[in-house]
């Protein structure tokens, strides 16, 4: 059996306690997804669990493995397959950001050569190749946060791990940062985990989310599934002749739900569905006053699991 | 006709070999010795190193060049003139302030940055980071310690009227000289960087090791000329402690009333084992 035949991540009863603090309890979670959200408020353990991944932290019981790796006798392996962004800036300010990128390419194996070619590679992808022989020191904040991510993708990992990497950022640095999150796995067929307390960081770069609560995983979910489930019902409000509006949905195929205020229509699909009601509104000239989806959102599911 | 060149910078998967721990540790080591030198960096991180490394080669440079200039009115035997033994005594001060400034650069950023969280979680052990700075501060001191009497040497051969035979009349001086250059090379590498390690501010590493060098030994040298029977006092002048071992590896009988030579070695072993306690103990922790 070889590494890719793994689960990228594989977590068995996982436990951590820093001294009355149980940052991690009971953690079971296996992950296939090529991009993995995990959400969590501050101090929920996600630190604690990537931390764990790597081998940084030695769990109280369970275990890890990432890659078909066990994190707790291979860490060394791990940490040299694995890429890792670390929440907190940790860069050289001393160094040019293309010598820093290939020095961590050489201490992560690779031959000077090759760590030189990767060096400008990734600093083009990250937007740094005008930048690359300046000193890190003359960055901004999202300059260096890109700097950070190159470093950890230019030894070409299968998995990244990046905690937390709009932290700290403006929104035009935010919009920078998860559309590069996005490509790695969309694009560069790099799996990523990452962390955020923001959820839409994670909805608009993931495809599944596990939600950790006070170290306990609350939900795992795949992000097409809940959207798509949640998007199969609609919540409509019309005026005008909503008789003929409710006549002209039910030739469509749909189901109409007649409640006090609003209707509530379903269909076989979205798509189906939302045609419907647009023909029928524009046909029957009822104006549309509310469309909305009827169940709980992605949003509305997510904070469920958060609170 | 203008030719150009298309570069592809996509982004491409390597599955190529892999080198293993001893490359990393040498990629510590050297980017952490050029960055001492202020490589790759403004002229003004570059400025004190380069002076210094060129008046530590000063001396030999000036009975060379003097040699080569005036051959006939030199005495050829420039042992005479700039004995290997002295050499290190001539240039200690300049090592000395070479040391201070290089040592704390070696470890000091990387702890005020936070960049050794990064290459801990990510790349190499706490051993191997530990490991790549003593190489790193090494290298650079024994451009200083190691280099300019080999120069000197190597004039000396040059110059002299049988090179073959004064090679071979003096095969012992360029192991001496590797030795001894070795020997405060690895003094002050040790010592510096046990400094450096106990604070992530340059400047108070600087200040720290300064105290250290220069505070005991001026407070030996009065209590070995107030105390009776007081000569051992002199072994806590720690600037000197290397000098003194370089120059008991040449055949010269140390001044009356100096402690002996295996008193200033067992200090200099001491003294290396103690900094290296002290790096052992910042940087333990979980190997992983």
């Amino acid at each position: 059996m070889t590494a890719s035949d793994h689960p990228l991540i594989e977590a068995a009863g996982v436990t951590k306690r820093f001294g009355q603090v149980t940052a991690l309890d009971d953690v079971t979670t296996a992950v296939t997804s090529p991009a993995l959200g995990l959400l969590g408020a501050n101090g929920a353990g996600k630190s604690t669990f990537m931390k764990a991944m790597l081998g940084l932290v030695k769990p109280d019981s369970g275990r890890v493995r990432v890659l078909g790796m066990d994190a707790a006798h291979q860490a060394r392996e791990i940490r040299r397959s694995l890429g890792y962004m670390p929440e907190n800036m940790c860069l050289p300010m001393g160094m040019t950001a293309r010598d820093f990128i290939v020095h961590m390419g050489e201490l992560r194996g690779l031959p000077h050569r090759i760590a030189v070619l990767r060096a400008s590679e990734v600093l083009f992808q990250v937007g740094l190749e005008e930048e690359r022989s300046r000193l890190i020191r003359t960055f901004s904040v999202g300059m260096r946060q890109r700097t950070n991510l190159a470093q950890a993708i230019v030894h070409s990992p299968a998995l990244v791990i990046l905690d937390e990497p709009t932290n700290g950022l403006d929104p035009a640095g935010r919009e920078e940062m998860l559309a590069l999150v996005r490509r790695l796995s969309a694009e560069l067929g790099i799996a990523v985990i990452m962390s955020s307390h923001v959820l839409e960081d994670i909805v608009r770069t993931c495809d599944a989310v596990v939600v950790l609560r006070q170290g306990q995983v609350a939900a795992t979910r795949t992000l097409a599934d809940t959207s798509a489930a949640s998007e199969r019902e609609a919540r409509v409000v019309v005026s005008g002749d909503s008789a003929a509006f409710v006549a002209r949905l039910k030739t469509a195929g749909v189901t109409v739900a007649i409640r006090d205020d609003h209707f509530l229509v379903s269909g076989p699909d979205p798509d189906t569905m939302l045609r419907a009601i647009r023909d029928a509104a524009a046909e029957t000239d009822a104006g549309l006053h509310e469309l909305r989806p009827a169940g709980p959102t992605l949003e509305d599911a997510l904070i469920g699991d958060l609170s | 006709m203008i030719q150009g060149k298309v570069h592809d910078v996509r982004f491409h998967r390597y599955d190529g070999p892999r080198s293993g721990r001893l490359a990393a540790l040498w990629s510590m080591t050297r980017w952490s010795a050029l960055r001492a030198l202020g490589a790759r960096r403004g002229w003004k991180a570059k400025i004190i190193p380069i002076a210094l490394t060129l008046a530590a080669f000063f001396p030999a440079l000036v009975v060379l060049g003097l040699r080569a200039l005036f051959p006939s009115s030199i005495n050829d035997n420039l042992a005479a003139v700039l004995p290997y033994s002295d050499y290190a005594g001539i240039v200690g001060l300049v090592i000395l302030v070479f040391a201070i400034v290089v040592t704390p650069e070696l470890l000091c950023p990387d702890r005020r940055d936070g960049t050794l969280a990064l290459y801990f979680a990510t790349a190499i052990s706490r051993t191997d980071y530990v490991a790549g700075t003593v190489f790193a501060a090494l290298l650079p001191l024994m451009l200083v310690t190691v280099l300019p009497p080999a120069i000197l040497y190597s004039g000396n051969v040059l110059f002299a009227t049988h090179p073959l035979g004064y090679v071979q009349g003096h095969t012992h001086d360029i192991l001496r000289i590797v030795a001894a250059g070795t020997a405060m090379a690895l003094y002050f590498a040790f010592v510096g960087l046990a400094i450096a390690s106990l604070t992530g501010r340059r400047a108070f590493a600087i200040g720290g090791y300064l105290a250290f060098l220069i505070v005991p030994t001026i407070v030996g040298g009065i209590l070995s000329n107030n105390v009776e029977h007081g000569e051992n006092f002199r072994l806590i002048a720690f600037a000197a402690v290397p000098i003194h071992v370089a120059e008991s590896l040449y055949p010269v009988v140390p001044d009356a009333g100096d402690p002996s030579n295996t008193a200033w070695v067992m200090t200099w072993l001491a003294l290396i084992l103690l900094s290296a306690l002290v790096l052992v103990w910042r940087f333990r922790g979980d190997e992983g």
